[in-house]
């Protein structure tokens, strides 16, 4: 399956009585009811390796360009109205700031290592605490509490994937512990966001700026509020998207569908 | 009002942390294409001289040494254009520099020439603002330094500034971080189509990949070299090239090899950074021939000067796809007019030269320029001055 389609449901799973294997797209599963899929013998396929690299940088890419007002700065220099460039249209800084990563997974490790070569400060919020040489390769500070990472973070990256525990992290509590400075950076799904809650939050400028490439739904509404803020880049969910591991992740799929096929251990099965 | 943002140039000299005693590099000139403020284009040679003593500027924290607590009618007096408003000082800029000097306007300066004229010793240029002229010059008697927010220096006049023994200082330590991430910035979002508007989430909205491509950096002063750390943990294999070769150690730190010749580095990067200075040299250093030499799938990204690009050649490129993309935080002149071509072009990222645009990096110059212009004023070593040649 491609960006979740077709959609599985007990329907289309008795009408294919010889249905071996779903071999999905990407890492996220959330689409998936996994104990259906268990219940009709179905194997589930996903390729997480394969993305793991783009979703990194493009973590980066929305930090970097949100804290340096890339896309505005853009409508401004290209916009027919534009006679001057205003003095005084400032952005933040990204090197020597604090990054708060919430999910170190190895997306979120990924953009530890990169984050670290512009010299930010690192904290990290996972389940789990990486062992010592992972922490002390990228300098990154385990915070158990997640309230002390979003209390002194100036980006906040969202790496986790969805499930019941993370639905709704990040609500109006999470929101007002950030510092008015801040910025939300969106790269796991929507749904690990309040979107209302952030949506007031933006307006109230309990935080400076949010950059999502996931949402929910996606797309949004095109009256959605949050399509006419100022301080909010969305991109159209593009993490992998691009060509080399577009080409990999379709790789990835084939094989686990023909090991499947072939009764063999399917390579990035989900249990 | 127009925003002159002069930033990091190409340096020979690297500083990593304090060094003492550094020896005088010889760097070129920055020829600034800026509109209205920063009208005149100069052709001066200038010598860049640093010197990291104790009382000097090291690492990104500044201590701006304090004066004893003076009344502030004893405060040697700093001109400037204003405060606040869209052509003057930003006022917390104001603050920083009200702790070490008495601040005059030039609205205050004309109106009281005769008792102004002999009190102020230093002019803090601000955005290419104040204009340096002769005029101004001989009305201030003892003026001794010339402060610059930013490192580009190519809106001042060195020889006449020169010629009255005043000393003229830039800002270069200030601009280097945030420039460098601007470059970083720009990379991504070209090379990941992060600002182009898409009515439907399609399928194939693909982009390019940037971890462990190729990035070619023309022009590895301080800013080329911190883009290179950065570049380094996205895996990027990195090429560069510039008039001398770094040293071993510099280049392994990144994983960096040298391209003697230029036409080397464009045939094999998938990224081309220009982090050159504007000299007579570099004008013009990317034309049709530089760009015909680049790979199709290639990107060109310039946070130098939008002259270092023959423009023309650029959107010729651009719409024959015989390159994949450009982004720019400079262009020649800013901003470009409305009807200009490369207004329309959907494969290019143009920002409003904003590459020292952060509240911190703001902040950095401001203090860097006064812990220049307070080294004058002491008699003691100028951490940023620049000389003509």
């Amino acid at each position: 399956m491609w960006y979740h389609k077709p959609v599985i449901d007990e329907e289309l799973l008795r009408s294919l009585p010889n249905l071996k294997i779903v071999s999905s797209s990407g890492v996220g599963i959330d689409h998936l009811d996994l104990k259906l899929l268990s219940r009709f013998g179905v194997k589930v396929s996903n390729t997480p390796f394969a993305v793991s690299t783009d979703t990194a940088d493009f973590g980066m890419a929305l930090m970097l360009a949100s804290a340096r007002r890339l896309v505005e700065g853009y409508q401004m220099a290209v916009s027919p109205d534009t006679e001057y460039f205003p003095g005084n249209w400032l952005g933040v800084k990204v090197s020597g700031a604090t990054l708060g990563i919430v999910g170190m997974g190895t997306i979120g490790y990924k953009v530890a290592q990169r984050a670290k070569a512009f010299e930010m400060k690192i904290l990290y919020h996972n389940r789990n605490q990486r062992n010592k040489e992972e922490e002390s390769a990228v300098g990154a500070v385990y915070c158990k509490k997640i309230d002390d990472l979003l209390q002194q973070s100036d980006f906040v990256m969202l790496a986790v994937n969805l499930t019941p525990q993370t639905h709704k992290l990040i609500g109006k509590r999470e929101l007002e512990l950030m510092k008015p400075t801040a910025t939300l950076v969106n790269i796991s799904r929507g749904l690990v966001v309040d979107q209302d809650a952030l949506m007031e939050a933006l307006q109230n400028k309990v935080i400076r700026a949010a950059a999502l490439d996931v949402t929910y739904p996606e797309p949004l509404p095109r009256d959605h509020p949050l399509l006419k803020m100022k301080n909010v880049i969305i991109t159209p969910h593009i993490g992998s998207a691009t060509e080399d591991t577009r080409r990999i992740m379709m790789q990835d799929m084939a094989e686990s569908i023909e090991a499947a096929l072939a009764g063999l251990p399917v390579p990035n099965e989900v249990v | 009002m127009f925003r002159g943002r002069a930033f990091g140039l190409l340096k020979s000299l690297h500083l990593m942390g304090s060094q003492p005693n550094l020896p005088h590099k010889l760097i070129h000139p920055a020829l600034t294409s800026h509109v209205h403020h920063c009208q005149k284009r100069r052709n001066v040679d200038y010598r860049q001289s640093y010197n990291t003593g104790p009382t000097s500027a090291g690492g990104r924290t500044l201590n701006v040494p304090q004066n004893k607590v003076m009344a502030e009618q004893e405060l040697p007096a700093v001109l400037i254009l204003d405060i606040g408003g869209t052509q003057g000082v930003l006022e917390n800029l104001v603050v920083l520099l009200k702790k070490h000097f008495r601040l005059v306007t030039m609205k205050e300066f004309l109106k009281n020439k005769k008792e102004m004229s002999k009190k102020i010793q230093s002019v803090f240029v601000f955005e290419c603002r104040p204009t340096i002229d002769r005029e101004l010059l001989e009305s201030l008697p003892n003026l001794k330094v010339i402060a610059n927010s930013g490192v580009g220096v190519d809106h001042l006049d060195l020889k006449m500034i020169s010629s009255f023994g005043v000393k003229v200082t830039n800002t270069p330590q200030a601009v280097a971080d945030s420039t460098a991430d601007m470059g970083m910035a720009l990379m991504l979002a070209s090379a990941r189509r992060l600002v182009e508007d898409t009515e439907h989430f399609a399928v194939d909205w693909l982009g390019v990949e940037v971890t462990r491509a190729t990035l070619g950096i023309i022009g590895m002063g301080s800013i080329g070299y911190k883009v290179a750390q950065r570049a380094k943990a996205f895996e990027m294999k990195i090429l560069y090239h510039n008039r001398n070769r770094r040293k071993m150690e510099e280049e392994q730190a990144v994983g960096a090899h040298y391209c003697e010749k230029m036409d080397d580095l464009l045939q094999q990067s998938d990224f081309v950074l220009l982090v050159v200075s504007l000299s007579p040299e570099t004008r013009k250093l990317i034309g049709k021939r530089e760009l015909g030499l680049m790979k199709p799938t290639a990107t060109l990204i310039n946070i130098s000067r939008g002259a270092v690009i023959d423009q023309d050649a650029l959107v010729e490129a651009l719409q024959k796809k015989i390159i994949r993309a450009a982004a720019l935080d400079v262009t020649y002149p800013e901003p470009l007019p409305r009807d200009h071509p490369l207004l329309k072009l959907n494969n290019i990222i143009i920002t409003p030269h904003i590459g020292t645009a952060t509240v911190q990096a703001i902040r950095m110059m401001a203090e860097e320029a006064i812990t220049n212009m307070l080294a004058v004023l002491n008699g003691q070593p100028i951490p940023s001055e620049v000389v003509p040649k």
